[in-house]
């Protein structure tokens, strides 16, 4: 109980200390208010996305900013979706949020799998030619996709699988994103070697060893990479431009370039875009707030580590 | 939802074969090394990596050679390729720099014949107009160059300036990271369409500055049309996406700077501008050499925001949505491959100039101790 008597008197004597006390608050509110700033200046697009997403056609264009809808329009939301289905019946909410998820998860899965096949075939065993190959696939990174592009669309063409799922789906079994190649092989060399040794000495396959025993120890990353492969398949707009013709196929990405040139083209109808793009955003920033230690400790691997 | 399963399953079925066919191959890799003696491990360890070394055959040395090729044909699909040589590379550097003999003579009068105008300087009753056979590719070079000139070192600027800010113990660290960070989430197309919202005649800027307008007594501008303005306008948003990955990055740097560096400073008297010149700079130098890498990669190759940002003539577009727009729109495969060389040359010259002057700026602790240690 004395305690508590005691802490505010100390209060009001450092209080009574005088300027360094003063430049400490003043410090303080500095930063303090530089961060406020800064915040304010992320989150503002972020609110008058929503904003616009919720309100009137008639509260678009007024001569004031104003960022709370009144009355708020939910009905936006589905307004999007009837519109698009008033032009293309088969572009109903459903059908495009599958083939969005179709997709992305296709991809990811395929991005995760082969990049931890091949961090491991990277790391764990020594063989001449590894480090010239492994530098080699850093170097891609620099290549421009655009380079790519009509060569590409020539193959599938010959394949005859244009305006299919396959172009962006089923590369991702050939280890596409160097980039978590890279950020898994950091991770798989921080395991202590014995680890394994134990395992192949009891008589264990490299594929049992990979699958029970070095999955297994670097979850952190596949989680982390997963949210990160998420987010890029998710949020993938040029390979489905160029690969997919018909509507119906669409992901939200293509299909909110549809609404934008068709529907919205001759008066922007920015209350419903702002919709559209609420929704595409949702899922990724959700899964962002839930996963976020995962997520920025991504990114942070390969800068600080490599 | 019929038609939905017949678009999915057959790609899912191919998937599935593909899949196994990469396992297969895997095997068959690991088995004919072994056959020929190759040691176990290295023999695993090859037929691991088999999956990446498909793929980079097929889709990157395979599909980068073919380019090459095509950049010197014309081909439109429909059309066997045909071999024009060195043409398309002719066209794209067919310059033409002509004195103007008075101030109100056309451009297209002084160039040459089909050149059109990118610059035009007037200086007196005369002047110098500067043009190109495909002025477009020249603006969109122009504006692409540009924006990554300046977007990219004020991205980092800026950004060291956040992480510096977030590395003084400020309370809920992980909330301001948090917030920081969450433009760069954010899918690029819809960071695209948000702020050409924002940018529009009517949209959120142009009706925050009204007054302001009102009281220099200008008109409220179009962005992304008028040339002084758009390039300001690009690198606004891509401020907005970049500020945040980028310091979250510095800021794990920042934290693994040993307190020891900055305590050994204030004993031998430096002051805050010092420790920073002298300590921090040195130590973040990788993590910055990192950040400038990939940011001027990145940023070369800026695409949604160019496919969903109407620009004028004068302006340009940016290089990426041009190539594209060459070979998919207008279906001119070797002009196309022809510019996408150029940018791809373009990106590695960057690069090499950036990690040529790494070894001047970059600091690496590692290496600097090894070179140290007693042999």
């Amino acid at each position: 109980m004395s305690e508590h008597t005691v802490a505010p008197s100390q209060d009001i004597i450092i209080a009574q200390e005088g300027p360094s006390q003063r430049a400490y608050w003043m410090r303080q509110m500095i930063i303090y208010g530089l961060l406020l700033v800064g915040a304010a200046m992320v989150l503002i697009p972020f609110l008058w996305m929503i904003s616009t997403s919720l309100k009137s056609q008639d509260q678009l264009f007024v001569t004031y900013v104003n960022f709370v809808p009144d009355p708020i329009q939910w009905t936006n939301y589905l307004q999007v979706w009837e519109n698009l289905a008033s032009i293309k019946p088969q572009m109903t909410f459903w059908r495009i949020m599958t083939n969005t998820l179709f997709i992305t998860t296709l991809a990811m899965f395929g991005e995760i799998i082969s990049a931890s096949i091949v961090a491991y075939g990277f790391s764990r065993f020594r063989w001449w030619g590894r480090d010239t190959l492994f530098a080699v696939m850093l170097a891609t990174v620099m290549i421009p996709h655009i380079v790519t592009r009509v060569p590409a669309f020539l193959i599938w063409k010959e394949l005859g699988l244009l305006d299919t799922y396959d172009p962006l789906t089923w590369p991702s079994l050939f280890a596409w994103g160097p980039l978590y190649v890279f950020l898994m092989r950091q991770f798989f060399l921080s395991v202590p070697r014995e680890v394994e040794e134990a395992a192949i000495m009891d008589g264990a396959s490299v594929a049992q060893v990979y699958w029970y025993i070095m999955l297994p120890l670097i979850k952190p990353i596949l989680l982390a990479i997963a949210v990160l492969s998420f987010q890029g398949n998710w949020n993938n707009f040029q390979s489905p431009l160029i690969y997919l013709s018909t509507t119906e196929k669409f992901p939200l990405a293509l299909a909110m370039r549809f609404f934008d040139q068709s529907l919205s083209k001759e008066a922007p109808q920015w209350h419903l875009m702002m919709a559209m793009t609420t929704m595409m955003a949702a899922p990724v920033l959700a899964i962002y707030f839930l996963a976020q230690r995962q997520f920025i400790e991504g990114i942070n691997i390969g800068a600080v580590k490599g | 939802m019929d038609g939905a399963l017949s678009t999915y399953l057959p790609t899912l079925a191919r998937y599935i074969a593909v899949a196994i066919g990469v396992c297969a191959v895997m095997y068959g890799t690991y088995r004919l090394q072994r056959w020929f003696g190759i040691r176990h491990e290295a023999a695993a360890g090859r037929a691991l990596v088999m999956p990446w070394v498909i793929g980079f055959l097929i889709f990157n040395v395979f599909t980068i050679g073919s380019s090459l090729y095509l950049s010197f044909t014309e081909y439109n699909l429909f059309r066997a390729p045909e071999w024009v040589g060195l043409e398309n590379y002719a066209d794209l550097f067919s310059l033409d720099l002509a004195p103007l003999e008075s101030a109100d003579q056309r451009s297209s009068e002084a160039l040459a014949p089909r050149h059109k105008e990118i610059i035009r300087l007037e200086i007196g009753d005369g002047g110098f107009v500067f043009g190109a056979l495909e002025e477009e590719f020249w603006r969109s070079m122009r504006l692409t160059l540009l924006y990554a000139v300046l977007s990219v070192p004020l991205g980092l600027i800026g950004a060291l300036a956040v992480a510096m800010l977030l590395n003084q113990n400020v309370r809920g660290l992980g909330f301001w990271r948090v917030l920081y960070y969450a433009p760069a989430v954010l899918p690029a197309v819809a960071t695209a369409l948000l702020w050409r919202w924002i940018f529009s005649g009517s949209g959120l800027l142009n009706t925050a500055l009204a007054p302001l307008y009102n009281l220099l007594g200008v008109g409220r501008p179009s962005w992304f049309i008028d040339p002084s303005l758009a390039l300001p306008a690009f690198i606004i948003i891509s401020l907005w996406g970049v500020f945040g990955a980028n310091s979250v990055i510095l800021l794990a740097g920042l934290k693994g700077i040993p307190q020891e560096l900055y305590e050994a400073a204030s004993i031998d008297g430096a002051g805050d501008w010092s420790k920073f010149r002298y300590v921090t700079i040195p130590m973040l130098s990788p993590a910055l050499f990192y950040n400038l890498v990939v940011s001027t990669i990145a940023a070369l190759q800026i695409f949604e925001v160019a496919a969903f940002i109407q620009t004028s003539d004068e302006v340009g577009t940016f290089l990426n949505w041009l190539i594209y727009r060459e070979a998919f729109d207008f279906r001119n495969m070797g002009m196309a491959s022809a510019m996408a060389w150029i940018m791809l040359l373009i990106i590695l010259a960057l690069t090499a100039l950036i990690f040529r002057s790494s070894d001047a700026w970059v600091f690496y602790q590692g290496a600097r101790d090894e070179e140290t240690k007693p042999a």
